[in-house]
């Protein structure tokens, strides 16, 4: 039961069959969504990035553990997650940079560069909704720190059409490290 | 401890030149000396009780995880007895890590450098090509075992030591007992953790983080100030959204011989606002159905309260422990967040594990009692991960200050700066106060900071 409550709703497979043609118009606009998504982040344009959003969104990211090969599958635990957030609670996290002056764990903002690659599209069964599967390597430069923190790890994202524009609804973040080695994760990846 | 020393780094300053037992005062130097850092894991992390888990996270025989006593790994697991043991994580054979996998369960775990294999309880099962006695026969097979540590369970809380003779885990605990018990005893099935721990990495010294989690209130007031300006403790109607932390930094504030410490925070003005009675005027029972404590329903609260003595219940219906620490390196989080649902309880401990002079993990288990109905046990779960641990809003802010602390600790000048714990509590225990051990009263004060000093003080200087 706790664990039906806390249980992301599954993603949908990333099967081969589906895949959107790379350089086909509808690839070319996951891209542009996904590009566009990182430069409003990386420029704390985080209002305009929330308008993105769905009211129903689901925004987790997933525990890792270092397990043998043959437990690879059970890596991930997604009862206690770093980030396991909906919409109400993603604003809040907005609202904490963008309304008070005491944000202090980002002020002064980390520099911050998402860079995202290896992407590839699906049609699911939903005509609305593309399945999005990335990469993405975020450098996060702190003070004066001569160091970067790299937060390496893939996403895999429903965007759903919502009029003319592409929104978006889930978003699961699968991290490569199990000691997360930056002190927080209050930039948003 | 009858005996101390007075320890000497290779530079010639004395333990003694680093803090000032009249003045209250710490020298910088502390938060990044690498030679006071081995000292501290012999003395402090190789001698004292150190939390380790929870045992829900071993609930069957065979279950084990890694964890870290100080800089040691060791491997806690539930034998075939159904017992919990604390072994050191290296083979006596050549020192290979045993398991180098955080979690997982097996009967016997097998060193993959040459096979030496090991029950969870660290016996020695024996060594490949056993005719050709790879293991020697210097040593008995008995003499061959993992290093154990001694273990005590309380409330689910796993903790372990090095020092097999030293005192016991309720000498270790003292008069906090009293108090623990109203948070980690609360319930005949007792508590559950609701997943693995968060793990994060911050590039700071052990002590910034623990000194402060014993009970520092004031840096509440400034790094958790968006608290009152957006977050949950925002004044309606007020201009910037109140920004006033103050008034949740009264109450009372218990420190111990050991140095487990508590802000023991008022819950008068939250049940004036539930009930719109005074709180004088409302029996224990009528206080904790109004505000019962983090993960109990009013339904639980007739088994909850037959646990407890009168007065341990007046303190948790006046002013329970919230926040505090046990020494050396945990912290719990017991605390009433109000939300639009109305207040729900978050429960979470932290061990801030010395992984160096200049790092320290963070690790974060979120908890909840068993009978916890399952939807209130989400909430407080999501609650846990939205305000604490690697992405939590509150605990976000703290972890990017102690880096700047360790830093500052480096320098020439600014290594003999000290931290000074000079704010003293000049009253004693509140009229009435149920408990043991030294309380101070009203505004939150350093005395329980400067206690955790005076005993890494005991510790660092005690005589083996």
């Amino acid at each position: 039961m706790l664990q039906e409550l806390l249980e992301p709703t599954p993603l949908p497979p990333s099967v081969r069959k589906n895949r959107i043609a790379i350089g086909s118009e509808a690839y070319n606009e996951v891209l542009n969504f996904l590009y566009d998504e990182a430069e409003m982040l990386d420029n704390l344009r985080l209002g305009e990035w929330a308008e993105l959003l769905t009211k129903d969104l689901e925004y987790n990211a997933p525990l890792r553990h270092t397990r043998s090969t043959a437990h690879f599958a059970q890596t991930y635990s997604r009862n206690v997650q770093h980030l396991h957030e909906n919409y109400g609670s993603m604003m809040m996290r907005v609202k904490r940079i963008t309304d008070t002056k005491s944000a202090w764990g980002e002020d002064p903002p980390s520099r911050v560069k998402r860079m995202v690659s290896n992407v590839r599209v699906y049609t699911t069964d939903k005509p609305n909704e593309l399945k999005v599967d990335s990469y993405l390597l975020v450098t996060r430069s702190r003070f004066d720190f001569d160091y970067f923190d790299l937060i390496p790890c893939e996403r895999h994202d429903i965007l759903r059409r919502e009029g003319d524009s592409l929104m978006l609804a889930r978003r699961e973040i699968l991290l490569d490290q199990v000691v997360i080695g930056t002190p927080n994760l209050g930039i948003i990846l | 401890m009858t005996e101390s020393t007075n320890p000497r780094l290779s530079d010639g300053t004395l333990l003694s030149d680093l803090i000032n037992l009249e003045t209250r005062e710490v020298k910088m130097r502390t938060l990044s000396d690498p030679e006071l850092y081995e000292l501290e894991m012999e003395r402090i992390f190789a001698k004292t009780w150190v939390f380790l888990g929870h045992e829900t996270e071993i609930p069957n025989k065979g279950d084990f995880v890694v964890r870290d006593m100080g800089s040691d790994s060791v491997l806690m697991a539930r034998g075939s007895d159904d017992n919990i043991y604390v072994s050191l994580n290296v083979c006596p054979h050549r020192g290979m890590k045993i398991s180098t996998h955080d979690v997982g369960n097996t009967p016997v775990h097998v060193c993959i450098y040459h096979g030496w294999a090991f029950k969870p309880n660290g016996d020695f099962i024996g060594a490949p090509v056993d005719k050709e006695c790879m293991h020697g026969n210097l040593l008995t097979k008995e003499q061959l075992g993992l290093k154990k540590a001694r273990v005590a369970i309380y409330g689910g809380l796993v903790f372990a030591t090095w020092n097999i003779d030293g005192p016991s885990f309720d000498d270790f605990l003292g008069d906090a007992k009293w108090y623990f018990d109203t948070l980690w005893c609360r319930t005949n099935k007792g508590m559950e953790v609701l997943g693995p721990p968060q793990r994060f990495t911050i590039r700071a010294n052990w002590k910034t983080a623990c000194e402060q989690s014993a009970s520092d209130g004031f840096h509440v007031l400034t790094l958790h100030r968006w608290l009152s300006e957006v977050g949950p403790y925002r004044k309606p109607g007020s201009e910037g959204g109140g920004g006033d932390l103050t008034p949740e930094m009264y109450g009372s504030e218990v420190y111990t011989a050991h140095a487990h410490t508590m802000r023991c925070i008022e819950l008068d003005r939250k049940i004036r606002r539930l009930t719109g009675k005074e709180p004088s005027e409302l029996s224990v029972k009528e206080k904790l159905e109004a505000l019962p404590p983090p993960g109990i329903t009013p339904a639980m609260l007739p088994e909850m309260m037959e646990r407890f003595s009168e007065d341990q219940l007046k303190l948790m219906t006046w002013r329970p422990p919230q926040v505090g620490n046990f020494f050396p390196n945990g912290l719990f989080e017991f605390v009433y967040i109000p939300t639009p649902d109305g207040v729900i309880g978050v429960m979470a401990l932290h061990a801030y594990v010395p992984k160096g002079p200049d790092k320290l993990e963070f690790v974060n288990w979120i908890l909840a009692e068993k009978d916890t109905p399952p939807e209130l046990k989400a909430q407080m779960l999501r609650l846990g991960v939205q305000l604490l641990g690697t992405s939590g809003m509150v605990e976000q802010d703290d972890s990017d200050t102690w880096p700047h602390q360790t830093l500052a600790a480096k320098g020439a000048v600014s290594k003999n700066i000290t931290l000074k714990y000079q704010a003293m509590y000049e009253n004693a225990k509140p009229e009435g106060w149920p408990g043991p051990g030294d309380v101070g009263d009203g505004f939150t004060k350093d005395d329980t900071q400067w206690r955790w000093w005076q005993y890494w003080h005991e510790l660092m200087t005690a005589k083996n």
